[in-house]
């Protein structure tokens, strides 16, 4: 289907842009001697015709694809110019026609000689314009290509996005979980009843972070949650080498985030932080709310032995690059390293659920 | 028989410690919670069997082991980790054993017995160099940093701060912070743990950070040398200038 014909408003802004070219013909033909009554008598349907017919120019251009070699460009050529000869002929026969049609009315009665005298002229104005048509065309079908490249890759990113998800979902980390069943296994024997509760800790994590991967945006209160689920499992793992302060604002709580943004950077900060420190130390994790934006922060301790982080880890990365994902130039990452702490903020418009 | 359990983890020490209880000739001379307590213990126990974390602070177990071995002691080790266990397969070659956490009963003595055959065969094993099974288990992974053992004290050098190395006989010069560090090991041996695109073997003697360099000069018609950030010169060789350049065109 045409893509001009395929709503009218289309076809309306493609006639409308026939009128100055049948306007143009006027001039010209008033300035080969004449009448302005003549001129436009001819130009206005001949163009009206024109426009129909000229549209067929569009099909030739679908089947004849510009390619990125050269080579295919003389066939295409011949095939051009042989469209473009049969048109202007048409439409110089179509100009006969209709002058003779019209010569019965008044004024026009050298309308068929006019014509007659004129036809090289109309028949080299016909093939121009065919040939104009040809070059409109191919700008139709690389604007339609365009659009429909972008809806695929937007399509495409979406389904990127839903896979990522899928695979931090799968990336429970794995030495999280042998080291928490291995606490498991020294809690039976020494303290069954903690061990229970390490359990119903691990089962109530894996439980919310299976859960929370299957959408894309949460309240920040559940984020919060699977953090509080994990840190209490780390935190009997490791004793009193990791305190855990805690500094939420409720406000900030029914605040929307893209999923699982929260714990990279709880896990990062026990990896990078407490694990590497003989004493531990405490790990803070805040959000308030300032002028309309959430202001999430985690904060560990770090070895002051080891060099400062370069860069960011592919776990930041992913956080930095799924938040401007959402929010854009609304948003933003900090992370910055100094001697002795290690500190991530995000900041994010306060949106809640309607 | 004398063990030390080493872990970083209360409850982690906590199950070797009960799974121990049903071997009454291993005594657990001592328990550490990280490595520097565990070089201090080996030196006052002199224990036979070590039970080795290997994801620790400050030290990690392979840098311990390595410590231990630059001191001529090598008693038997079994890892106790929930590090990667393709990583840790290959150790079943090399005459150490390992267990993934958490263990049964039944995994744990059999790796108990394996160190006890070990250790009464010990002058007909020649054990595996500390640093080839480090390597082994980073899977071909660079190193990250180098632990040194001068006099009493342990420095660990963190492989961005190392300026350059020189070989010096069997050991190796490392210059860090405007400070010389002697360790026993060749050029050779730590050229192939380093990663090859950071530090660049300029000189049959001299291993360069390749951050540390400002520019080569050419003084004779055969004698180059690296100028450093900080002003040093160091000779660079034909070979040396070619691997640099190779570098530079591959970038």
């Amino acid at each position: 289907m045409h893509p001009l014909l395929a709503s009218r408003a289309r076809l309306g802004t493609y006639l409308l842009g026939w009128v100055p070219i049948a306007l143009m013909l006027t001039g010209l033909a008033r300035s080969l001697g004449w009448s302005w009554r003549e001129g436009a008598a001819l130009a206005l349907p001949l163009c009206l015709l024109a426009a129909l017919l000229y549209l067929s120019a569009w099909f030739l251009c679908r089947a004849l694809p510009l390619g990125r070699s050269v080579e295919g460009l003389s066939t295409h050529a011949m095939a051009w110019g042989t469209a473009a000869l049969l048109m202007g002929g048409l439409w110089s026969g179509l100009a006969w026609l209709l002058a003779r049609m019209l010569d019965f009315l008044p004024g026009l009665d050298a309308l068929p000689q006019r014509v007659g005298a004129g036809l090289p002229v109309l028949t080299g104005l016909g093939i121009l314009l065919y040939l104009a048509a040809v070059a409109f065309s191919y700008l139709l079908l690389a604007l339609d290509r365009a659009l429909v490249a972008e809806r695929k890759g937007a399509e495409l990113q979406l389904l990127a996005q839903e896979s990522e998800l899928k695979a931090l979902r799968a990336q429970l980390n794995p030495h999280f979980l042998f080291n928490s069943l291995n606490s498991l296994s020294a809690l039976t024997a020494v303290d069954p009843a903690r061990a229970r509760e390490m359990c119903v800790l691990l089962a109530d994590f894996l439980r919310r972070s299976l859960g929370l991967g299957e959408r894309r945006l949460v309240p920040l209160r559940e984020e919060l949650d699977l953090a509080r689920a994990y840190l209490a499992i780390e935190q009997i793992r490791f004793g009193t080498r990791l305190q855990v302060d805690w500094q939420i604002d409720p406000a900030a709580e029914p605040a929307l985030l893209p999923t699982l943004l929260l714990q990279p950077l709880v896990e990062n900060a026990i990896k990078h932080g407490i694990v590497t420190l003989p004493e531990g130390g405490t790990l803070c994790v805040a959000a308030e709310v300032l002028e309309g934006h959430v202001l999430l922060r985690v904060e560990n301790p770090r070895d002051e032995d080891a060099p400062c982080p370069q860069g960011l880890g592919l776990g930041l990365k992913q956080v930095r690059q799924r938040l401007l994902g959402r929010f854009g130039s609304r948003a933003r990452f900090e992370a910055l390293a100094t001697e002795t702490r290690h500190r991530v903020t995000l900041v994010f418009p306060l949106e809640v659920e309607p | 028989m004398k063990a030390l359990i080493i872990d970083d983890e209360d409850l982690a020490r906590a199950v070797v410690r009960e799974h121990l209880l049903a071997h009454p000739d291993v005594e657990v001379a001592a328990e550490c919670a990280n490595g520097f307590e565990a070089l201090k213990a080996v030196a006052l126990h002199q224990p036979d069997l070590l039970f080795l974390d290997i994801q620790m602070p400050k030290l990690d177990g392979f840098e311990v082991l390595e410590l231990l071995e630059a001191e001529g002691k090598r008693p038997a080790v079994v890892f106790v980790t929930a590090y990667d266990q393709h990583a840790l397969r290959a150790f079943e070659a090399h005459a150490v054993d390992y267990l993934l956490k958490p263990f049964s009963k039944e995994r744990f003595d059999a790796a108990l017995d394996k160190a006890r055959a070990l250790q009464a065969a010990r002058p007909a094993v020649a054990p595996t160099a500390a640093a080839e099974l480090a390597s082994t288990a980073r899977q071909g992974k660079p190193l990250e940093r180098i632990v040194v053992k001068d006099g009493p004290k342990v420095t660990v050098v963190h492989l961005d701060r190392l300026d350059w190395v020189q070989a010096q006989d069997d050991y190796v010069l490392l210059r860090t912070e405007a400070k010389n560090l002697l360790k026993q090991q060749t050029l050779a041996s730590l050229e192939t743990q380093l990663d090859p695109s950071r530090f660049i073997r300029i000189h049959r003697s001299y291993l360069l950070n390749l951050d540390r360099l400002v520019r080569v000069e050419q003084d004779s018609k055969e004698h180059r040398d690296a100028i450093l950030r900080d002003g040093t010169r160091l000779p660079v060789s034909r070979a040396g200038y070619q691997r640099l350049r190779e570098l530079w065109e591959g970038a």
